[in-house]
């Protein structure tokens, strides 16, 4: 779908401009920032992030594997050590806590990628390599009737660029 | 080299600092982040020399591993009793450096320490390559060690698996995935500012393999979501992470009955040295790098003073540990730990034990002053104290143990080889061949956080903005996400 792009130097021109955005039902809003900053996030309002998902998932099932590999293993080849039970709980949490972390990270790095749709071969339209510098970016997806419209919004908050993506 | 640093204020007189809150005053703006960051990665003729001289140390090392396997591990000087010797002592020390950059990267991140910003990047990196230094020392103490893998448990046709009861199996587990888990957190946070050296990029091959290391990455609000969640995650798992791989460590000497070893207080008196020894190499690259770089007003003296404060701390949660094991040798009525402990001061290995004590214990009280806590000529030379001092810990620990066990007809010395010494110069060639490498191809110092720090550009001063939609835009200038912590999710 077609849309404007446009990149401020402000960052509080920009929330204006995402402010006015919502307020004129245009919810397809993408922007693009340097740094993590709480007042764009208070702007969009995004839903919480599913990560957490992923990294609770991950850590249960290392967790578990790292304490079955430890007792299968035990039982596979049982050989008793400083009269200890074949399969010790005590030590073996150790290699349930090492998994879990393991495995837990992994998830999360896993989720972070698939939520955030990296890698990624082809920069999406409308980037600009500004974006990671020092401006901010605000991409409106629209139709072309519209396109006017979002144009002069945005340029009435103080966009220095304002450009039409097809 | 860097572009000209500008001034920046070199208060003395500013005592207690809240961490949260640092600013960096000299810095105007996120282009001069950008541009003086990025400045730091173009080559010298000072940072070949040092990286030749790395590389050499490297080979040193390569050439007496060749021929320690060609003609055994007697070379390397081990002698019954006496057969845990520098390499051991080396692998504990290269694992213990690594932890403050996890403390600095994870723990300090949990707290919203605000003086990490400047210098988790560098401890982050001194992590992944210390670790790496270290998990070469299990295997160069192998007689065989081609068949170090026989220690990951997996399918194979001997139907045999590892003893998980075995410390050294432990070993395998915690630092296989302290290695992963800290490499990976590395490279997530570097993936944002990977994507701005793509972005100002000229060279079209460096563009090229920045763009793949950048995964696509576009800075969108959806990607900051997703990480900084994701960060948060990670810097939790690696916070128990960190105190359980010296733990786990500390197991290989506290599972066994030799004096001086068998003893609960290990855990936590690793982990504080591993802290302790971790916070003086930063300190050791830290230094000259801000120096070199010319970025003081990055890594101010404000952030010196809070890393020498908690220096000062572990040094004294060291120092306690090391008066408890006397105190528990001498109330244990254990007579082979108190003639263990006698030894350990007053013996044939007494040199070591003092320079531990001195290096560990006394030279860091300095900190206490103010003034030397924002000297970073007398940090940088206390650094190289605490690294001598936390490499003699380890030799104090492993070495009169083993020399001076229960009977006095197995007792025996121990004298390092020039394989031994040779290999240790490698470990550190190594290291800081890795180190000089990464900082002229990545960034020294996290270019995403430090623009969290430096007010945003406003086109309204805060509280007279005309907002010509109407409400109250509640921007507020400088107020970054705090560490990465979105206000949902």
């Amino acid at each position: 779908m077609p849309g404007i792009i446009a990149a401020f130097h402000e960052l509080d021109s920009a929330v204006h401009a995402i402010e006015d955005l919502r307020r004129n039902r245009f919810n397809e809003i993408t922007v693009y920032t340097p740094t993590p900053r709480h007042e764009l996030e208070h702007a969009l309002e995004p839903p919480p992030s599913r990560v957490r998902i992923f990294t609770l998932v991950g850590g249960l099932a290392g967790a578990t594997f790292g304490y079955w590999i430890a007792i299968w293993a035990s039982r596979y080849w049982p050989i008793v050590v400083g009269n200890k039970p074949i399969a010790s709980w005590v030590p073996y949490t150790i290699f349930g806590f090492e998994v879990m972390v393991l495995v837990g990270s992994l998830s999360t790095v896993f989720a972070l990628f698939a939520l955030s749709r990296v890698p990624r071969l082809t920069m999406t339209v409308g980037y600009d390599p500004r974006f990671s510098g020092g401006h901010f970016g605000v991409w409106v997806m629209t139709t072309s009737e519209r396109a006017r419209e979002v144009g002069d919004l945005l340029r009435k908050h103080g966009a220095v660029e304002v450009r039409h993506e097809a | 080299m860097a572009t000209a640093a500008p001034q920046y204020p070199q208060s003395g007189q500013r005592p207690n600092i809240p961490s949260a809150t640092v600013r960096l005053p000299a810095v105007a703006d996120y282009e001069q982040v950008d541009r003086e960051i990025i400045g730091t990665l173009r080559p010298t003729l000072g940072w070949f020399a040092l990286l030749g001289t790395a590389v050499l140390c490297l080979l040193i090392g390569i050439s007496a591993w060749m021929y320690q396997i060609y003609s055994g591990l007697g070379v390397a000087g081990y002698h019954p009793p006496v057969m845990w010797g520098v390499y051991i002592i080396t692998f504990v020390f290269w694992v213990g450096i690594g932890h403050a950059g996890t403390l600095i990267s994870a723990i300090l991140y949990l707290f919203r320490a605000g003086f990490r910003t400047s210098i988790y990047r560098c401890a982050e990196a001194m992590t992944v390559f210390a670790v790496m230094t270290a998990g070469l020392f299990p295997i160069l103490h192998l007689g065989r060690p081609w068949k170090f893998f026989w220690l990951i448990p997996y399918p194979n046709w001997r139907l045999i698996w590892p003893q998980f009861k075995s410390p050294l199996v432990w070993d395998v587990f915690a630092i296989l995935t302290y290695l992963t888990v800290s490499s990976t957190f590395l490279y997530i946070g570097l993936i944002p500012d990977i994507a701005t050296l793509r972005d100002r990029e000229t060279n079209p091959v460096r563009k090229a393999i920045y763009a793949a290391l950048s995964l696509g990455w576009r800075n969108s609000d959806r990607e900051w979501r997703h990480f900084t969640r994701a960060y948060l995650f990670l810097a939790a798992f690696s916070t128990p992470l960190v105190l359980s791989v010296h733990s786990v460590v500390s197991f290989d000497f506290a599972m066994a009955l030799v004096p001086g070893w068998h003893a609960t207080i290990f855990p936590p008196y690793f982990v504080a040295g591993a802290i302790f020894s971790g916070l003086g190499m930063v300190f050791t690259i830290i230094i000259p790098i801000r120096k070199y770089f010319r970025l003081q007003h990055y890594v101010t003296l404000n952030d010196l003073d809070a890393a020498a404060k908690m220096c000062l701390f572990t040094s004294m949660v060291v120092g306690l540990a090391y008066l408890t094991e006397f105190q528990v040798a001498w109330m244990s009525g254990n007579k082979f730990e108190q003639e263990y402990f006698w030894n350990r001061v007053f013996g044939q290995w007494a040199w070591a034990a003092w320079i531990m004590l001195i290096c560990n214990m006394v030279l860091p009280l300095s900190l206490f002053s103010q003034r030397l806590r924002r000297n970073p000529s007398w940090l940088f030379i206390l650094s190289l104290f605490i690294n001598l001092g936390m490499w003699f810990e380890r030799f104090v620990i492993v070495v009169p143990s083993l020399s001076h066990e229960f009977e006095p007809w197995q007792w025996g010395s121990y004298a390092p080889t020039w394989v031994d010494y040779s290999i240790l110069l490698g470990s550190f060639g190594w290291f800081f061949m890795w180190f000089l490498l990464f900082i002229k191809q990545l960034p020294v110092m996290a270019i995403a956080e430090l623009k969290e720090v430096v007010p945003p550009k406003m086109r309204h001063a805060h509280g007279a903005a005309p907002h010509p939609g109407g409400s109250d835009p509640q921007v507020t200038g400088g107020e970054g996400t705090g560490g990465r912590a979105p206000r949902t999710a």
